[in-house]
């Protein structure tokens, strides 16, 4: 069993409000996994915690109780933060730069230099289809682009682990179908994906596993079959049915005591069911 | 349908999980020099380079004033006009570049992405004060080169005309043309108006690295800016102030006090102000620029330090 | 939850970081800001009379370290004055001038020229004002640059250039040939004043009732160092006073070369500006 990409075990993070002893619970000992290799989404509404959960695993933050490790190391260790790449929701790099620039400027910071660097600018620009806009500066990008550029300037020192928070947050949808398929093709190189959203669609698309996490707690965790499987139904996917195939086994079905069909079709939205299901029901504890 | 970007997750081929990256060294004077670089670049392309054109503007300007005085004090009025406006320059550059540099970082979330990466917060505190230095070591050394063209051009020319009208009036002897020209030459250009320029930026150094501080705890640039223009008067007048206060019995002992901490607290600026006496024509003691060189370091390493115990743990 | 409150400690840590480091420069900045005044690199602190008459803009200028930019805008200020023949103006703006650069010689030289030569010049032929009140004014202005000589002396005690102005002040208008004499006998002593310094302090000398015969000696010994000094006025003023104290014919020097003899006596250069500077 490889390690895994990141480990958080009862991370707890508190946040004093100015000077008095007041005091929010972002996170409340959270515990999960990310396997190596894997696309895993952690999932909640604003303000669930997520994004905190994520600055701590990327340093930026200290845990005030728990751990969060990535590939073994400590998040707060720099040798850690080189096996991540971080795209941040709304990413604004330096508008004077270019976006080759941009790139070079992150691939030095990692330390990486001359014909190396220039190729991996390259095949980058290439990956996320800004080739033609390589040389304009960011000040000029949409917001997709921007995105894009993110995306590549997460990626330009061949991590381990790509962090994405809310990585198609305010893209529109063509830029965002885009942005999907760039986290597909990531997943399929290899790369470990974590990413934070609360657009349930998205994440149902691309991940492997999810966690659902509500006002700092998980509530449930998963591959996204166990989270949306419903143990006494089962779904079938047929191709090429004609309507007397599908009579005959309605007909089967209804022949049969106890069994129904009880919907026909794809499921799209049930992710989404359950996400609101776990919302009524956390509502529901504290009251 | 399995082949649109829509497949599901289940479909796509597998591959096995990437390797470990390279090693990475604990603390590393290129990402340093990048983030350095990075900022000149910033501020290169904020156009901060034109105020080159004013400053020549007003250096040539006041070399053409036509007013009744000695050649020695015209150029010794070119002299103080040119270094004062590059003091100016270099401590107010410092506050404000400083100031604005790092909070927009943190605005932006561009510090996210750059935190990210497998940068030390030492490097790129010392990498953002190392880039407006440089930013302020090149205006100072453009500035010093353009009014050492006006003040040599003048000069050549009070001494040329000096010279033939002594010598008309047949009433002086060589040696003493040769030293009335080198009353002139003495207000001209001459090496020690380099260390002019170092003591300015040695002032600009200090104050960049206050600014730095301020800005690692501050809540806005606004903020920054003003406590650091705040800072630098008390820090020019505090001297005035301990001797005015201190010396005198009949003071309150919380004015005494209040000056004290003032003094142990704020840096005192007016040491670094030695370059309005080397512009007035003084010699140049080099011990002396030394140990200000030497107190400039203590400076930056001390004010990093503390920019750096507050910075670490700084939750963005 | 001690983390809850780690931003506060850390702030106080950084002061007492800071308070440390002030207690161990302290020390060495005052050693070293004695040093920078002893080298005149540092001013001491512009004197109380400055601030009491400095705007507020100039006075923010001195605590920002601008003392020099603040002294030369006043300086252009005060020329103003001068076109305007402001006299107590231009005064009162020197007076602020030299309390902030006390060491710049060159606001001396010319605070002493425009107001012992300028201003009193102007008196001289200011028809707007009775003969009476202009005499008078003349005399004040006269001893006013006196008096701002002696201070700038006071500042500067090896200055030649001072002296320089102030003894034009006595020879131009105060016609005062004993005192020009004193004046340009202190200068020949000191480091780096002209050579011509020597020359006029015995022409001075010679006019000066009482020291005729000092003054003979004085310049027969300059005469006797050779070709360099033998210049026209010299010996012109070595054959007066040859004639005034009566002495032997075979002690007096040779005529003069007519060749080195200028057309009209020279003097003083067609116009003078402060430190005896030559304007063509």
């Amino acid at each position: 069993m490889s390690e895994p990409a990141v480990e958080v075990k009862n991370l707890t993070k508190v946040f004093s409000l100015g000077l008095k002893k007041d005091y929010v619970v972002a996170v409340d000992n959270l515990s999960f996994e990310v396997k190596a290799g894997e696309v895993y989404g952690l999932i909640g509404p604003n303000g669930s915690g997520k994004s905190t959960t994520m600055k701590v695993v990327l340093g930026l933050m200290a845990a005030s109780k728990g751990s969060a490790k990535v590939f073994g190391l400590d998040s707060g260790d720099i040798r850690a933060r080189n096996e991540i790449g971080f795209l941040p929701e709304n990413p604004y790099f330096y508008k004077h730069l270019s976006g080759a620039e941009t790139l070079r400027f992150y691939g030095k910071l990692c330390g990486m230099k001359g014909a190396a660097l220039k190729d991996r600018i390259g095949e980058l620009l290439k990956l996320v289809d800004l080739e033609g806009a390589a040389n304009r500066r960011l000040g000029g990008y949409s917001k997709g682009m921007l995105q894009r550029i993110g995306l590549a300037q997460s990626l330009i020192q061949n991590p381990r682990l790509v962090i994405l928070d809310e990585p198609t947050a305010g893209v529109d949808p063509v830029g965002s179908r885009q942005i999907r398929d760039l986290i597909m093709r990531l997943r399929d190189e290899g790369y470990t994906v974590f990413l934070c959203s609360h657009l349930l669609e998205q994440v149902q698309e691309v991940c492997d596993r999810v966690g659902i996490i509500f006002k700092g707690r998980m509530r449930r965790e998963g591959t996204l079959d166990e989270l949306i499987e419903i143990e006494n139904q089962t779904s079938m996917t047929i191709e090429n049915a004609t309507p007397e195939l599908i009579a005959e086994i309605n007909e089967l079905i209804r022949s049969r005591a106890g069994a129904r069909v009880v919907e026909e079709g794809h499921s799209r939205t049930s992710l989404e069911h359950l996400f609101i299901q776990i919302a009524e029901r956390s509502r529901e504890e504290k009251s | 349908m399995s082949d649109t970007p829509n497949a599901p997750a289940e479909s796509a081929p597998r591959t096995t999980p990437r390797g470990a990256g390279k090693s990475v060294p604990i603390f590393s004077i290129g990402r340093v020099y990048t983030i350095a670089s990075s900022t000149v670049t910033q501020l290169v392309r904020m156009k901060t380079f034109y105020f080159l054109l004013a400053f020549a503007l007003v250096v040539v300007a006041v070399g053409n004033f036509n007013i009744p005085a000695t050649p020695a004090k015209e150029l010794s009025m070119i002299k103080k006009v040119a270094f004062g406006t590059m003091d100016i320059f270099a401590w107010l550059f410092a506050i404000v570049a400083t100031a604005l540099l790092i909070p927009k970082d943190v605005e932006d979330r561009t510090l996210y992405t750059i935190l990210s990466k497998p940068v030390r917060r030492i490097e790129y505190l010392l990498g953002k004060l190392g880039g407006v230095l440089s930013v302020i070591a090149i205006s100072l050394v453009a500035m010093y080169a353009i009014c050492a063209v006006v003040i040599f051009s003048r000069e050549s020319l009070f001494v040329a005309a000096e010279y033939d009208s002594m010598k008309a009036s047949g009433q002086y002897t060589a040696a003493e043309i040769e030293e009335q020209l080198s009353l002139i030459q003495q207000q001209g250009l001459r090496a020690e108006l380099g260390i002019a320029v170092l003591a300015s930026f040695f002032k600009a150094s200090v104050v960049a690295a206050v600014t730095i501080f301020l800005s690692t705890f501050a809540s806005s640039s606004l903020f920054t800016i003003i406590v650091s223009i705040l800072l630098f008067l008390i820090g020019h007048a505090h001297h005035m102030a301990s001797s005015f206060w201190l010396d005198e019995s009949g003071n309150s002992v919380v004015v005494q006090m209040m000056v004290k901490v003032i003094k142990i607290l704020i840096p005192n600026y007016q040491l670094f102000s030695f370059s309005e006496g080397i512009v007035q024509g003084e010699a140049v003691v080099a011990a002396l620029v030394w140990q200000m060189g030497g107190l400039t370091a203590g400076y930056l390493v001390v004010f990093l330090l503390l920019s750096l115990l507050v910075f670490v743990d700084k939750e963005f | 939850m001690k983390s809850l409150f780690q931003k506060v400690p850390r702030l106080v840590l950084a002061v007492i970081g800071l308070a440390v480091f002030g207690l161990v420069r302290a020390p060495l900045e005052d050693d070293l800001r004695e040093q920078l005044v002893a080298a005149n690199l540092l001013l001491p602190p512009p004197g109380q009379g400055a601030f009491e008459q400095m705007s507020q803009s100039a006075l923010m200028g001195t605590l920002g370290g601008l003392r020099s930019l603040v002294a030369t805008y006043l300086t252009l200020n005060a020329f103003e004055h001068f076109s305007t023949k402001s006299w107590d103006d231009l005064r009162a703006n020197y007076l602020i001038i030299t309390n902030l650069e006390p060491r710049d010689e060159s606001h001396w030289v010319s605070v002493i020229w425009h107001i012992g030569i300028n201003a009193t010049a102007n008196m001289e032929i200011d028809t707007r004002l009775p003969a009476f009140e202009r005499e008078r004014r003349f005399n004040e202005y006269a001893f006013q640059a006196i008096d701002l000589a002696e201070r700038g002396i006071a500042q500067l005690p090896e200055s030649f250039a001072i002296r320089l102005q102030l003894a034009e002040v006595y020879r131009e208008k105060l016609k005062d040939d004993c005192a020009t004499a004193r004046v340009y006998g202190e200068i020949v002593g000191l480091p780096g004043a002209p050579g011509y310094a020597r020359r006029f302090y015995g022409y001075f000398m010679a006019r000066c009732p009482g020291r005729e015969r000092e003054a003979y000696d004085y310049l027969t010994a300059l005469y006797r160092e050779g070709e360099a000094q033998r210049l026209p006025t010299l010996i012109k003023e070595i054959k007066n006073l040859e004639v005034k104290l009566a002495i032997p014919s075979p002690r007096r020097i040779p005529d003069g070369d007519p060749d080195r003899r200028p057309q009209k006596s020279a003097e003083k250069p067609a116009k003078v500006l402060p430190g005896g500077i030559v304007v063509p």
